[in-house]
């Protein structure tokens, strides 16, 4: 399984447009989710940059630099594509870290120059969690197909936090 | 020193005709070359509140925005990602680019109206006005080539092409209007094109990626903003090489001149890194929005204004203490990438 399926154009934009400057229209998603369970129970599920499970088409990650700043990770999804990835800020007292794709193919995830940030707030016995992204469409050239547009990017992205951020919400409120 | 080069800052606001100063007071000559300045900008400008317009790019809209009462005083709809900026000579008009749909909106800022729009092919983003003859320069990001358009009493009329470096983007003009600077983000340069016969004339090496551009207020040198190799290149123009580098935050975006100091959007780290032009030392940073981009001064000088982009406001700095005085919400995505302060 993969972030997204694409038609065989993004595989041919890859290669053609490599070389080239990301569109010129950066765009942004940002999805939030209430939980019932204190912040640091969401915390302890979302906190590990080394540990992307909660994301649900991960099935493994590998990395090294633990939480640190510039530390990376390579996630596996189901289905053998591959992102990787580098922790810009991370902050365990805040609850909160951020992060850049340094390699993902758009037949993947159809982005480019993606980063993003994870955010856990806690009222009591209750959190919300949010995650937040900005980022390029995948298609690098002008007037770009519809599968590699501002619009794909943002359905693919929006998408991908949705079923992640209800996946926590799941982990979190079943355990005790 | 600084006082000097504070009134120095405010220079290319002065650029309108305006009738002759009256005599300044005051001892030295810069003193009163000071004083005369000052006077010729109060003259430019008694009643006229300071605005910055801002380009919303995802909200599709250009806001005016009062930044002594900090109110979006108007909304005006511009479809088509609304990206570069920058003003007529007399502050009358701003030009808009739009890179997704292809092209410029010229607005009326008198009336706060559309007065035209006119299509261009590409991806039309860095935009420039040549402060002498106010012909408009638009960089396309998508080819190697700036358009040059007229105005008219309509709007604008395309007149031509000139041939850059790949992806131009930042674009400034010397206040002679005889020669334009482009920074060619693909190509790891910038473009000095003599403004008459246009033509290149010279390409000169900076850093990695540059994107903003940005005149000296005496015009005799060029800064860039190189976002791969997170620093400022500072150009002579006249000798035509790089002559220094400042590192900066993660991804520098674009350059502002305040106080005779220099101010550059860091994009990833949220912050504004302060250095000294002269010597290309840093001098601090002043934490602001989540994706800052857009920044420039304000006449009077005192002020820095930064869009940005991540969290939909503008940070209000002061240049002397590094601190943020105010921010100011705006539209979705605001990017005001060119001369934006009114």
């Amino acid at each position: 399984m993969k972030f997204r399926t694409l038609a065989a154009v993004a595989a041919l934009a890859t290669v053609t447009f490599a070389a080239q400057a990301h569109g010129p229209t950066r765009q942004k998603v940002s999805e939030s989710i209430e939980i019932n369970a204190p912040a640091d129970k969401v915390w302890a599920i979302v906190g590990n940059f080394q540990d992307g499970s909660w994301i649900p088409v991960v099935e493994k990650t590998e990395g090294k630099g633990g939480n640190e700043v510039k530390a990376t990770r390579t996630l596996t999804l189901k289905g053998g594509a591959t992102v990787e990835e580098e922790l810009a800020k991370y902050d365990a007292e805040k609850k909160t870290f951020m992060y850049r794709i340094t390699k993902v193919d758009v037949k993947t995830l159809p982005v480019n120059d993606y980063s993003s940030t994870v955010e856990v707030e806690g009222d009591g016995s209750k959190t919300k969690l949010t995650w937040k992204g900005a980022f390029y469409r995948g298609y690098m050239n002008n007037d770009p197909p519809p599968d590699l547009s501002d619009d794909a990017a943002k359905t693919a992205v929006s998408g991908l936090y949705k079923a992640s951020l209800e996946n926590v919400k799941t982990k979190a409120e079943k355990g005790s | 020193m600084m006082q000097a080069a504070r009134s120095m800052t405010v220079l290319p606001w002065a650029r309108r005709p305006l009738p002759s100063p009256s005599a300044g007071k005051g001892g030295g000559r810069v003193v009163r070359q000071r004083l005369a300045v000052s006077l010729l900008l109060l003259a430019a400008t008694p009643a006229t509140a300071q605005e910055a317009i801002v380009t919303a790019q995802l909200g599709n809209a250009v806001e005016i925005v009062d930044l002594a009462t900090k109110k979006i005083l108007h909304t005006i709809p511009v479809a088509g990602a609304p990206a570069g900026i920058a003003l007529s000579p007399d502050r009358s008009r701003a030009y808009v680019t739009r890179p997704e749909g292809h092209g410029v909106t010229v607005i009326d800022l008198e009336s706060q109206k559309v007065l035209s729009e006119l299509g261009l092919p590409g991806g039309p983003l860095g935009v420039g006005v040549n402060p002498k003859s106010g012909e408009v320069y638009v960089a396309d990001w998508f080819a190697e080539r700036v358009f040059v358009l007229r105005p008219t009493p309509e709007g604008v009329s395309l007149e031509g092409e000139i041939a850059t470096g790949k992806s131009p983007s930042g674009i400034a003009v010397t206040p002679d209007g005889a020669t334009l600077l482009v920074a060619n983000r693909e190509s790891d340069s910038v473009s000095v094109i003599d403004v008459a016969s246009r033509k290149e004339t010279r390409r000169i090496a900076v850093g990695s990626h540059p994107f903003g551009l940005t005149l000296s207020p005496d015009g005799t040198r060029a800064y860039t903003a190189n976002v791969l190799s997170d620093d400022v290149s500072a150009i002579d123009i006249a000798a035509g090489r790089e002559t220094g580098r400042v590192g900066t935050g993660q991804r520098p975006y674009v350059i502002a001149f305040a106080g005779g100091r220099g101010f550059v959007t860091d994009q990833y780290s949220n912050t504004v890194t302060a250095f000294d032009p002269a010597t290309m030392r840093k001098l601090g940073t002043v934490d602001v929005g989540d994706h800052p981009e857009g920044i420039a001064a304000t006449r009077d000088g005192n002020t820095v204004v930064v869009a940005n982009w991540g969290d939909n406001s503008l940070s209000l700095i002061d240049p002397t203490s590094l601190t943020v005085t105010a921010t100011i919400e705006t539209g979705d995505g605001p990017r005001s990438f060119g001369d934006f302060l009114r």
